[in-house]
Parts: structure tokens; C-alpha cells; sequence
């Protein structure tokens, strides 16, 4: 940590020769949900509550110090959520965890891959939780075409919005009703701007685990390009090492008269380290249309193959399952209220997901979000803890944005 | 005075080629002046209802009619973010999740941060004078004013938005006072009305404009230039993606 700070000065010290500019942003929001559990959670996976309320503050914070060619960015991110779901009470063979329902509710809890500079706090008591991530906190230097970065970035990239394979950087946040908030990973990244038609990044960084894991951090090395091929056509490509497979895939975005469409495709090889594992496959398709000037639609659909070693805890994945098609659409019913609704649903299992959101913009800088999530269908996979687990939710946000 | 003006004006007009009896001149001297070669805009565009009003500053970057970066400066919400259009493509920039996303082009006809105006607008990815054919229709009588009336219908090969799209100039300047645009069925969908012109390094550009969509005329979208610079030099990466993620 120290070290990364004494780094941190150098590198400013060393780039200040030009005007300094700063810029502060942020947001804060108060929600509620009123959650409904699912029957089979309760009697498979001992999740023995019937309705609960949860409430979430949390607010993101936001400083960028830029000098000529150079700029420090960070971003700190703090949460605090009450439930009596964090407090399940004991039982005769002691002291139980959250229910799970908590981590579903907290999507994404996992706001740096792997704390490598260990900036994070978090503090579970009672019916209380509390978290605290610099979840953002770079240094980037651009040189002619190049551009440098090192220290805790953002990765984004992919036009997957329920599934998005390429970027293993990132989980797609369409699930999730919090907002402004993005995964940080450790490391550096290295982009060099070919051509106006083609960029490459490459990426050093660190691995990603669940929490509390402090053993041996494996590297992630990692490439990503985009090569606008014509005017139409963009191809993203992506190879590397990530996660103890071998990894190679991309994308291919055709720009349609009125639409873009879109497919995705990723290799991941067995564990370099011989543990056993499984090819695995992903891939999506996608259809992204402005209908009107109002209507937006998007169609993902895919395949991610689950490794058959993995146990359930372990997969990474929350939504969507093995087979998943998605439609979402975003109306426009005033200049200051959208309409989102987004189903997705398991074509293997049946199971289907509801997604609702009406968000209405008041004040110029502040908006008022009500959400519901339900499970419409129920599944027939009786091995899918996630969609045991899925409750039915209905809640209410107040954003405001400085 | 006024009237030397006036003439002064009008012949400047007529000899930049805006030649009185070709309809096609008028459009690309009215084009000429307004976008120029390429020009930095601040802009404060302001959405009105009866109810409410929302206020969003901008800077806008355009260079001939390839490329146009966006930046919206504020409110908080918005700030920072980008888009960047270089021919067809289009993409969008989220500075605060460092996400980039690229945008269908079907996306040019959706409205732009719940204005009346469109992403095609604000981008102008099109060109009244290379997109569409003109000719004159009779001249009309708007509010006292006599304004020559310069019918555009979109090129068979242009991907343009309006089918058709009327344009009421003055005599005065040759320079566009309303823009009338008709969807596919000859309906007028919207109207677009400039004012108060001013010099900016030799352009004669309308620094104030009124969007008004024609299925509700209690709203409004205004956008008032602030400021536009025809002199300014890009760097030749200005229009990139390195350009894009910037901030």
C-alpha cells in the first residue's frame, strides 16, 4: 500500500509541468424493497423467511486531478444496507450466516476483483452491514497514440448487457438496481491506439476471487482489440490468460440499416494447472433497434457452458443460467419518465425473470426510481440454487447526482 | 442604415453563390454558414413544458459532415458524457464507469436526452445540402415577413431521417428561418424556427432555435449558442476513440 502511494507521488511529481484541473462528481441513494421469498428457498436451502424489508443507502464519490498528459482518478464507494435478513438468529448448531437473500439484494457485492492494495472495508453486526471500497484509484498517461494506466481501473468493454463473455472485467449490471457502480480490478493496462480503425489493449492484473482470499494471486493477462474492418463492421477480438484458463474469443458488431446486431464467442480452456475442469463455451447473439424515437429494444440470447467440476457456490454467475434468451425495452412516456422492462428466460428449465423499472427525473439533477423484480415462471431444474433462490421484490430509489 | 445593411447582406449572399434563382446554392450557402469546415459549439439547449423545464449545457465539435463529438458539461447527472459519430458509426461514452458502448444508427432518430431535437440533430450526421434535392415552391408570407420556400426531398441513397423537409428563408440573408420536417406520409411532425443572428469568425449563424413537435405544441425544446468558433483547429486524433475516452 505504502509503496503504491510512494509510486503514486513520484509519477505525479514526475508529470506536473502543465495546469492542473479537477473535477468532483458523485451520487447518493436512499432505497427501499419490500421482498417476498420463494418457496423452494425456504424448504430446500433453509432459508426459513417468509416477507422482509431491506434498506440500502450508498453513494459513490468521485475525484479526477488531470495535468497535461496525465490524470488521477478515483472513486469511493460506501453502502450501508439494514435488513433482519442479515441476522437470521441461531439455531441449535449455532450461529448462521446472512441469508443468502442479502447478497442478491447487494448485487454487485463484489466491487473489486481481488483487493490486492486492500481498500476495502466491510463490517457485518447484527442487522446491519456496512462497506466501504476505493473501488477506483488509477494513474493514466497518454503519449501520442499510446495510454498508460496503472493502479485499480475500470475494464468495460462489449456490448453484452445480460451476458457479455468477452469481458471477464466486468459483471453486466442488468440486474442489478443499483447505478454508477462498476467492478475495479488491480494491475495495469497498456493501450496502444493503432490507427483510427484500430485499438489494442492489454491488461496485467490481478485474479478474482470470493471474498476473504489471500492465498497466491494468479496473474490475468489479457489482450483486447477492436478493428473498425468497414464502415459496418467492428471486430473485437480477445485472448489471454484469466482465471487459471486459457481464453480466446471476440465480437462482431454489423451496423444493420436500423439496427445493430451482434454475436459473441468464448473459448476457455481446462485449469492450466491441471485441476480438474472443462472446456467451456459462451456465446450471444444480440439485436439492439431504436424503433421510435421513443421505443428502444434490445434481444440477447446464449449459451454459457457451466464447468461440471464446479460446484454451485463457486459459479460466478448469478444470472443468466445455461441456455437464456432476454428482451428488454426502454420506453419513453415522458422527456423525464422511462419505462424498462427486461424478461429473461432459461430455455432449458423454463424458468423466466422479470425485471421492471419506471424512473422519473424531478429536480435537475435527481430521480426517482420504482422497481419490481419477480420470477414469472418457475423453473423445473432442480439443481439451479439461483433460481431457488430468486425472490420477488418491489421497491423504491431516490438518486440524487452532484 | 438598416437598409444598407440589408442590402450589404444580401448581396454577400449572392456572391458567396447563393444564387437567387438556384435553389440548390441558397441550401449550400445557408450549410456554408452555419456549419462551415468544421467548428467548436457551446450551446445551452432548454426543455420546456408547462410544467417543467430542464437545462442542459453542451460543446459540440463537428467537422465536416463525417465526424462530431459531443460533451455534455452539465447537469451532474450527465456530465461528461460523449459521443462520437465517425461516418455510420456511432458510439457512446460513460466517463464515470469508463464504459463505451456503440450505438445502432437507428439510434440518429431517437430523441437526444428527452428533447425534441434527435441524435441526428445534435450530431448532424445529415446534410440538407448533399442528402436531399431541392427545389423552389412559392414563396410564403410568415409573419409579415415574405420568405422564399425551398422544398428538400431526401436523395434516394441518403440515410436521412425526413423524407421532406421545408425551408423558409429569408431574403433578406439567405439564411433558413424555419424548417418544416414531414414524416414518410407527408405529415408535419415538427418545426424548428432560428433567430437572432450573430457573427462568428465571418459565419452568419441563427445563435437561437425553437423546437416544436407538432403532437404537442405546449412543449418546447430551445437551444441558444453561446459561443462558436470556425477557426479551430483539431487535433488529427481529435475525432478517435482515444479522443473519446478522454475524460
Amino acid at each position: 500500500m505504502r509503496l503504491a502511494l510512494c509510486l503514486f507521488i513520484l509519477l505525479i511529481g514526475a508529470r506536473v509541468h502543465a495546469e492542473i484541473e479537477t473535477d468532483f462528481s458523485g451520487n447518493v441513494e436512499g432505497q427501499f424493497r419490500h421482498s417476498q421469498n420463494n418457496e423452494e428457498a425456504k424448504e430446500d436451502l433453509f432459508q426459513d423467511w417468509d416477507t422482509e424489508n431491506f434498506r440500502m443507502l450508498y453513494g459513490n464519490i468521485n475525484g479526477k486531478v488531470e495535468f497535461g498528459d496525465s490524470r488521477i482518478e478515483a472513486n469511493w464507494f460506501s453502502r450501508y444496507s439494514q435488513s433482519p435478513l442479515f441476522d437470521p438468529g441461531p439455531t441449535i448448531f449455532g450461529e448462521r450466516d446472512p441469508y443468502l437473500a442479502t447478497r442478491i439484494f447487494t448485487f454487485p457485492n463484489k466491487l473489486v476483483a481481488r483487493d490486492i492494495f486492500k481498500l476495502q472495508h466491510k463490517k457485518q453486526e447484527d442487522e446491519y452491514q456496512f462497506e466501504s471500497v476505493l473501488n477506483k484509484l488509477y494513474y493514466e498517461w497518454d503519449y501520442e497514440g499510446h495510454r498508460f494506466m496503472f493502479g485499480r481501473m475500470y475494464v468495460n468493454y462489449g456490448l453484452g448487457e445480460i451476458f457479455n463473455p468477452i469481458n471477464p472485467f466486468n459483471q453486466p449490471t442488468a440486474l442489478t438496481s443499483v447505478s454508477q457502480v462498476a467492478q475495479g480490478n488491480d494491475g495495469f493496462s497498456f493501450t496502444f491506439f493503432v490507427d483510427d480503425k484500430h485499438t489494442i489493449q492489454f491488461l496485467l492484473l490481478g485474479d478474482k476471487r470470493i471474498e476473504g482470499y489471500d492465498g497466491q494471486i494468479d496473474k490475468t493477462l489479457w489482450a483486447h482489440g477492436e478493428y473498425l474492418v468497414s464502415d459496418d463492421l467492428q471486430l473485437d477480438y480477445v485472448i489471454g490468460e484469466d482465471q487459471e484458463r486459457h481464453k480466446l474469443g471476440g465480437q462482431v458488431s454489423y451496423q444493420l440499416e436500423d439496427a445493430l446486431v451482434f454475436t459473441q464467442v468464448l473459448y476457455q480452456s481446462e485449469n492450466v494447472k491441471d485441476e480438474p475442469s472443462d472446456h467451456l463455451w459462451d456465446i450471444l447473439v444480440g439485436y439492439d433497434r431504436q424503433m421510435t424515437a421513443k421505443w428502444h429494444i434490445r434481444f440477447e440470447g446464449g449459451y454459457q457452458k457451466a464447468d461440471s467440476f464446479l460446484n454451485a457456490e463457486n459459479l460466478e454467475r448469478f444470472l443468466p443460467t445455461e441456455y437464456f434468451v432476454a428482451l428488454a425495452n426502454v420506453y419513453e412516456i415522458h422527456p423525464l419518465v422511462k419505462l424498462n422492462g427486461t424478461v429473461i428466460n432459461d430455455i432449458k428449465s423454463g424458468f423466466s425473470y422479470l425485471i421492471t423499472k419506471a424512473t422519473y427525473n424531478f429536480y435537475s439533477n435527481m430521480e426517482v426510481e420504482v422497481f419490481g423484480y419477480a420470477p414469472v415462471s418457475k423453473g423445473d431444474d432442480p439443481e439451479n440454487i439461483a433460481q431457488k433462490l430468486v425472490t420477488t421484490d418491489v421497491g423504491l430509489a431516490i438518486r440524487a447526482f452532484f | 442604415m438598416f437598409k444598407k445593411l440589408l442590402r450589404k447582406d444580401f448581396v454577400l449572399c449572392v456572391a458567396l453563390g447563393a444564387n437567387v434563382n438556384n435553389a440548390d446554392e441558397w441550401l449550400k450557402y445557408a450549410e456554408k454558414q452555419m456549419r462551415g469546415d468544421r467548428s467548436r459549439a457551446e450551446m445551452v439547449m432548454t426543455i420546456q413544458t408547462p410544467n417543467w423545464t430542464r437545462t442542459l449545457e453542451i460543446e459540440s465539435d463537428v467537422e465536416g459532415k463525417k465526424q462530431a463529438l459531443s460533451t455534455i458539461k452539465s447537469p451532474a447527472k450527465e456530465r461528461g458524457i460523449r459521443t462520437l459519430r465517425i461516418e455510420n458509426n456511432m458510439w457512446n461514452y460513460f466517463p464515470k464507469l469508463k464504459r463505451k458502448v456503440a450505438v445502432s444508427s437507428s439510434m440518429l432518430l431517437a430523441s437526444w436526452m428527452g428533447s425534441d431535437f434527435t441524435n441526428d440533430d445534435i450530431l448532424k450526421a445529415s446534410s440538407m445540402a448533399e442528402d436531399y434535392h431541392h427545389k423552389f415552391s412559392s414563396d410564403e408570407k410568415v409573419g409579415g415577413e415574405t420568405y422564399k420556400v425551398i422544398e428538400n426531398t431526401a436523395k434516394t441513397n441518403s440515410k436521412v431521417m425526413w423524407p421532406k423537409i421545408m425551408t423558409y428563408a429569408s431574403k433578406k440573408d439567405c439564411l433558413p428561418r424555419i424548417y418544416k420536417y414531414y414524416d414518410k406520409e407527408g405529415k408535419l411532425r415538427r418545426t424548428l424556427t432560428f433567430s437572432d443572428i450573430k457573427t462568428f469568425d465571418g459565419h452568419k449563424v441563427p445563435t437561437h432555435w425553437e423546437m416544436v413537435p407538432e403532437d404537442d405544441k405546449s412543449k418546447k425544446t430551445v437551444v441558444d449558442y453561446k459561443d462558436i468558433d470556425f477557426n479551430v483547429k483539431f487535433k488529427p486524433s481529435h475525432f478517435s476513440q482515444k479522443s473519446l475516452t478522454d475524460n
